[in-house]
């Protein structure tokens, strides 16, 4: 047997998978567990062999990156395998992600509690930033939740490193609601400040406990944006009316933050509107936003174990989430790589949406990958 | 967020300034019910928020108890509660207490007319507990370090929960607000030492009131988008009958009746998901008893320990650099518009110009302390 | 103040722990750092178990047949990759990939022949998968069939079928440190030296440096060194005044020892392996070794071969022997018992049957 081959076939039987928790048109979720210590895994198979461009790009990029980074809130990789023509990725199993958590009605936000998420995501960002990555997909249902309460950014399918100058990069990056202004212009160069944009849109949505900027087409997005943030003018971002895709959409006045999130303090609204500025050149960065008064203003932010996290999640069969088996939510470590590529079924067999209200915004509508 | 501007406040409720004067919240509009005390100056109370506002619940279907008038007689139409927990409107308030304390319509407690307070909850169980916890807090403010162990103060928290209780149920009231009373006789000291500490409590209840404040609001937009899916549902239900009755070969009154049937399931599919946050108190208790196990320490910015080399090398703010041509020149300025950094790539190159410098080259056969995967040669 | 007191206690924490450097972190580091010993030792153990392998092939196919097989050795095997190595450089500048992509791909071609021997896989094959494989690694990806279009007489299998072996033998670690970009790094940084005046460093320096960066990708250099050390000893090579200016600055900041004292012996070493190895092999030599190829290949790795149809029938039995009896026993699982609707275990047991069953499905 080939040395490759028989390295592979001893970490292969490091890890054992116990149940299907989830299925994709491109990658299977176990639930597992590592063969010594029986600790609990998340197993994500990628079937390769089935694109004509060979390995797809998505599962190398989360490969790559996850490979790479070791942090406490980037989600672990434990290990890689093949079987067959099937890529094997061995993650930590994680119980929720933080889309659960904020639409679940029964769990109570204080306001310590998102302090917390928002240290531990912008820790993990800014680990990524350090390592000069982009995640470009940051959103609640990639931000997941381990047992101790520790949150950990996931879903690296469309991270990239940072570019070298006069590179092009794609702009149809990042879900919709969370996509900065520059991107829906259609700008090929940005910088890390694209996934400052998503935080601050899901410092804004853990706040109001609703998507903040829920637009519902491209166009509708940046209208969406201009009504809660103003029409940016020349002043307020330079030559934003040169970027390629630029179009008018409409003058909107700037309404104080203050009208809409009515219950949070002035810390918390200067560093919201410093996510959620204009220009990307002057947005906040992730060490800096660290670094801001709303951290170190009491309360401090809740001890990881004591944030809400949703009722007996784990025991859950997979069968009563929503009727139907979906990866997102389903509470393994991993999402597929590629939410769009999954079947996602949205209704009931008659027709009828029985999820609950604030899923029934549209989950579907996510980014062409590049 | 065009479904949240364009829906009014009144369902949120109103923000009423303290003393009663209406604030012309950015969301009115022109049909909007308008809050208008009759008395502006006399009820105060009710939960405030920070910058002492009062939150006021306001709902279309309000009715005085006592003289039956509601919002579709009487649009100006505004409710107070009682020191009771009764409701009425400012005019049977100020027709039955202006000359002096009188008993109450309802449960016959001698009431007086500054005693009313406007309601901030739906449900007025929730703003007498409020009112009762807040009560018990200032009188029993003891800490867990005035206990010698965590027995007692367990047991001192318990029986003040059991005084909360009692109260908020109307459980032996004598007998309870004698045993606040001999509480507050023996701890005289004591309630006064921690009055000292009052500084943090006053911390605690604000981010209470914020909390507070915060499910109001989230249970008003909840309530707004609901509106919204439900006005659309309806549209397209509408929809739906004319694309059918235009293809369908169905009778039209079958038609109708199909799509009617779907409407009602849906609705009633969304009435389960409203009525929840109910027992938000008792989560918030939970919460509390918690925060005294596990406490909250200060923020650290970064607790990785990852070294980046910044110690080797200081980035400037212009380099004569020929990879970077393309960006200084950047004449439509759509790097900049866009936002990208040269200064990223630039302390990138100089990290990995200083990553590793000093590292000693691995000599002989020893495997380097990494490695798993040793390469087997056997076949 | 809360501020200072954070600020305060993050100094703390910072003297306490022991920060581990971020190269250190990376697979690089963990996984693809050798002494020039371990180098040599793991490609003639490799060697070795090949020529072994295929000469029982031999022997079963015909007995007495080895005897006379010239096997290539280790070196050999060596001097077969390096030329395809020089072979990235050319295709990239015909597809005007980015720098990154060919340094890459050659990290990936010198990674992949640690795990195996060209006697397996050709390196031709291996070379085009691994610049494919790069291009998609580095962010730059083009669609297959204008990559195969473009280079004679290849097909898509022939970029395909090694893509996951490649991706495999890479232990899918696909990000790379190069000393290209450190030496981009130190170019710049050179302009932070007070007592360089701009006509001390004229363009020209740089483009000699980089010419030795590049002539490194010839060599085992990254095997051994950092990026930076490489980078470091290309401008020594191309400026030792510059460079000594520099590694000087480097070495107050960093404080401890002085770091000449380890860096300048490890210098002096890589200058010697790019002037003495950081060029393209004699073409007359490797032809020899490719022809010698052609006969010591190992057959089961030859499609059409009859060891090759032999292995496959072997492994197609093996897994359908595997797949039956899985079924078998799920079935069982199903029906046994007694009990018509199974127990507990006997449903988590057949679950978990199911699932490794789909793991050998496709």
């Amino acid at each position: 047997m080939d040395a490759v081959e028989k390295a592979n076939t001893a970490r292969q039987k490091r890890w054992v998978k116990d149940r299907k928790v989830g299925e994709g048109t491109y990658a299977v979720v176990y639930q597992g567990r590592e063969a010594s210590t029986s600790r609990k895994v998340a197993i994500k198979k990628i079937k390769v062999g089935q694109f004509k461009d060979g390995l797809d790009m998505s599962a190398i990029r989360e490969v790559k990156y996850l490979r790479e980074l070791h942090h406490q809130n980037v989600i672990e990789l434990l290990d890689v395998f093949s079987s067959k023509t099937n890529l094997n990725l061995v993650l930590e199993f994680l119980d929720s992600d933080l889309e659960m958590i904020i639409q679940d009605r029964s769990l109570v936000f204080l306001p310590a509690d998102i302090k917390a998420w928002m240290a531990m995501t912008l820790r993990g960002l800014e680990f990524c930033h350090r390592n000069f990555m982009l995640h470009r997909d940051l959103k609640p249902n990639n931000l997941l939740i381990a047992s101790d309460g520790q949150l950990k950014i996931a879903d690296f399918g469309l991270a990239r490193d940072f570019a070298d100058p006069g590179h092009k990069m794609t702009c149809q990056v990042i879900t919709r609601w969370y996509r900065p202004p520059e991107l829906l212009f259609g700008c090929r160069y940005y910088s890390s400040a694209v996934d400052i944009w998503s935080v601050g849109c899901i410092f804004a949505e853990l706040m109001l406990r609703t998507p903040y900027l829920p637009g519902e087409s491209d166009m509708d997005q940046l209208k969406t944006i201009f009504r809660a943030l103003g029409t940016p003018t020349e002043e307020d971002w330079p030559g934003h009316t040169k970027l390629p895709d630029y179009v008018p959409v409409g003058q909107f006045p700037r309404t104080p933050l203050r009208d809409l999130f009515t219950a949070a303090s002035g810390d918390t609204l200067n560093l919201l509107s410093r996510f959620l500025v204009y220009e990307p050149r002057r947005r906040i960065n992730a060490r800096d936003a660290l670094n801001h008064a709303y951290f170190f203003a009491l309360p401090h932010p809740s001890h990881p174990s004591k944030l809400p996290k949703p009722a007996a999640q784990t025991s859950r069969p997979l069968e009563e989430l929503d009727g139907n088996v979906d990866i997102a939510s389903a509470g393994p470590g991993v999402k597929a790589v590629a939410p769009n590529k999954l079947k996602r079924k949205l209704t009931s067999p008659d027709g009828t949406d029985l999820r609950p209200l604030a899923r029934r915004l549209d989950f579907t509508q996510h980014v062409k990958r590049s | 967020m065009s479904n949240r501007a364009s829906v009014g406040g009144w369902l949120k409720g109103k923000t009423v300034r303290k003393g009663g004067i209406t604030s012309n919240a950015h969301t009115a509009r022109s049909s909007t019910p308008q809050v208008q005390s009759t008395s502006s100056t006399l009820f105060s109370g009710g939960v405030k928020d920070a910058s002492g506002r009062t939150t006021e619940y306001f709902s279309m279907d309000d009715q005085c108890p006592v003289c039956k008038s509601d919002r579709y007689l009487n649009p100006k139409l505004r409710l107070l509660v009682s020191s009771c927990y009764h409701k009425m409107c400012e005019s049977c308030i100020d027709r039955l207490f202006t000359l002096g304390p009188a008993p109450c319509p309802i449960c016959q407690k001698v009431l007086r007319k500054l005693a009313f307070t406007p309601q901030t909850f739906e449900d007025l169980t929730v703003e007498k507990e409020i009112a009762v916890r807040r009560r018990i807090a200032k009188e029993f403010n003891k800490r867990r370090e005035d206990f010698i162990d965590l027995r007692s103060y367990n047991d001192y928290l318990e029986e003040v929960e059991d005084i909360t209780f009692n109260l908020i149920n109307d459980v032996d009231i004598p007998q309870t607000e004698a045993r606040i009373l001999a509480h507050r006789q023996e701890n005289a000291a004591l309630i006064e030492l921690n009055v000292q500490r009052e500084e943090q409590y006053v911390q605690a209840l604000k981010e209470q009131e914020e909390l507070e404040r915060q499910e109001k609001e989230q249970r008003a937009l909840e309530l707004r988008r609901e509106q919204e899916i439900e006005r659309e549902e309806r549209e397209t239900a509408q929809r739906e009958i004319i694309d059918r009755l235009e293809t369908s070969t169905k009778s039209a009154a079958k038609v109708i009746a199909k799509s009617r049937a779907e409407a009602m399931k849906r609705s009633s599919a969304r009435s389960t998901t409203t009525t929840v946050l109910r027992s938000n108190a008792q989560l918030l208790r939970a919460r509390a008893a918690q925060s005294t196990v596990v406490p909250d320490p200060p923020h650290v910015p970064l607790q990785d320990d990852w070294y980046a080399y910044e110690d080797l090398y200081t980035i400037r703010d212009q380099y004569d650099d020929m990879y970077s041509d393309a960006v200084r020149k950047d004449r439509e300025g759509i790097m900049r518009a866009g936002g990208y950094r040269v200064e990223e790539a630039w302390d990138r190159a100089l990290r990995c110009a200083v990553a590793g410098l000093d590292l000693v080259p691995l000599s002989g056969l020893k495997p380097s302390p990494g490695r798993t995967d040793s390469v087997v040669t056997s076949t | 103040m809360a501020a200072d007191k954070a600020a305060d206690l993050q100094t703390n924490l910072n003297s306490l722990t022991v920060k581990r450097p971020l190269y250190e972190g990376s697979t690089q580091y963990k996984s693809w750092r050798y002494s020039p010993e371990q180098l040599e030792q793991v490609r003639t153990s490799l060697n070795a178990a090949a020529v072994a392998v295929i000469r029982d092939t031999f022997e079963a196919d015909e007995p007495g047949s080895s005897e006379d097989v010239l096997f290539l050795n280790a070196n050999e095997e060596q001097l077969l990759v390096k030329l395809y190595i020089t072979k990235v450089p050319q295709l990239c500048g015909h597809f005007r990939f980015p720098e990154e992509v060919e340094a890459t791909a050659i990290s990936y071609l010198k990674r992949f022949y640690l795990k195996n021997t060209v006697m397996d896989w050709h390196p031709k094959n291996v070379m085009l998968t691994a610049l494919f494989l790069a291009t998609k690694t580095t962010n730059n990806p083009i669609s297959l069939e204008s990559y195969t279009s473009n280079i004679p007489k290849t097909s898509s299998s022939d970029v395909l079928d090694l893509e996951f072996l490649v991706s495999q033998s890479l232990n899918f670690e696909f990000a790379v440190w190069h000393a290209h970009r450190a030496l981009w790094g130190i170019w710049l940084d050179l302009q932070s030296l007070p007592d360089v005046p701009e006509d001390l460093r004229p363009q020209d320096i740089y483009d000699i440096a980089i010419k030795h960066v590049r002539a490194s990708r010839f060599t085992d250099a990254e095997l051994i060194y950092t990026p930076s050390q490489i980078a470091l000893a290309s401008l020594t090579l191309a400026s030792p005044v510059l460079a000594e200016k520099w590694a000087d600055l480097k070495a107050v900041a960093g404080a401890a020892q002085p770091l000449s004292a380890t860096l300048d012996p490890t210098l002096e070493l890589i200058k010697y392996i790019i002037m003495q190895m950081g060029h393209p092999p004699d073409v007359e030599a490797v032809r020899e070794v490719d022809r010698r190829l052609k006969l010591c290949k190992n057959p089961e790795k030859v499609p059409g071969s009859k060891a090759y149809i032999a292995r496959q029938a072997a492994e197609h039995r093996r897994a359908e022997e595997k797949r039956n009896k899985k079924a078998e026993d799920v079935r069982r699982a199903g029906t046994d018992g007694g009990n018509p609707f199974g127990s507990e275990l006997n449903e988590d047991e057949k679950a978990k049957q199911l699932a490794e069953l789909d793991d050998d499905d496709d």
